[in-house]
């Protein structure tokens, strides 16, 4: 239930575009807020932020 | 004067450096130079300190050494076409089409397990530049930019002519396709909870 009315106000298209824009810029409180909410409930938009985070560190290893 | 025994410590490094080099300018003649000024750079520069790894402090030289092409390159009046269209990679109707008309996964990102254990494989550094080198071109220079070179966003907008949201745009596509080439091509098929 929760998981759906969440997904009213953020979808997981806007979670996972707001997961890559805050790799690269500050995000808003309220979209910070609205973000935690659906990354609590959602397993898929949670892997995807591991996800990015791990493709930062394999650049990094790719580098070295 | 050059010194011989420093060349031969650096030519092991060619290699990852023409990758690097070649992901980000499209130009394999260009690339090839890039490359060729940044060994002649660490050859005759102020020297390597030793505080960062070899290769760091080579890619740090490199990385101006783009910087300046990608300018000589805007200059040139085939310019547009010599890089492709950035403003088709601003577009986000490859993104949406990863989407559910009203914005859930079409197909949901799958469980990588303990992804960390792939970086020690060699097998899966060369996957993953098999799928940055299938990014849109301008796509895999933003990325490359940001997440090897280390370049801050407001410098790549700046060098590129383009602004932040565009700027986010790209780098969104780019984690979206190198997920979901990974996870197509690495973590479906090797040892993943499926």
């Amino acid at each position: 239930m929760i998981r759906k009315a969440l997904g009213h106000i953020l979808s997981c298209k806007d979670a996972s575009r707001l997961v890559s824009k805050r790799e690269d810029a500050a995000l808003s409180a309220w979209q910070r807020l609205l973000l935690g909410l659906h990354l609590s409930v959602c397993t898929a938009c949670a892997r995807f932020e591991r996800q990015v985070h791990f493709l930062r560190s394999a650049m990094q290893r790719y580098r070295q | 004067m050059p010194n011989a025994e420093f060349a031969r410590e650096l030519d092991p490094h060619r290699g990852y450096l023409l990758r690097v080099a070649r992901l980000q300018l499209r130009d394999e003649a260009l690339a090839e130079d890039v490359v060729q000024e940044t060994l002649l750079a660490a050859l005759s520069g102020s020297g390597f300190s030793g505080k960062s790894s070899l290769r760091t402090w080579l890619t740090g030289i490199l990385k101006h050494k783009i910087v300046d092409a990608i300018r000589r390159k805007q200059r040139e009046p085939t310019a547009a076409s010599a890089f492709g269209d950035i403003e088709s990679e601003m577009d986000v109707e490859d993104i949406d089409a990863m989407f559910t008309e009203r914005g859930s996964w079409d197909a949901k990102p799958a469980d990588w397990g303990d992804p960390e254990a792939a970086l020690n494989q060699r097998q899966f550094l060369d996957i993953m530049e098999v799928c940055l080198e299938q990014l849109p071109p301008n796509t895999a220079r933003v990325f490359m930019m940001r997440e090897v070179m280390e370049l801050e966003t407001d410098k790549i907008c700046k060098e590129l002519a383009i602004n932040a949201n565009n700027l986010w745009v790209i780098l969104y596509r780019a984690r979206m396709a190198l997920r979901q080439c990974l996870e197509q091509n690495w973590f479906a098929r090797n040892g993943g909870p499926h």
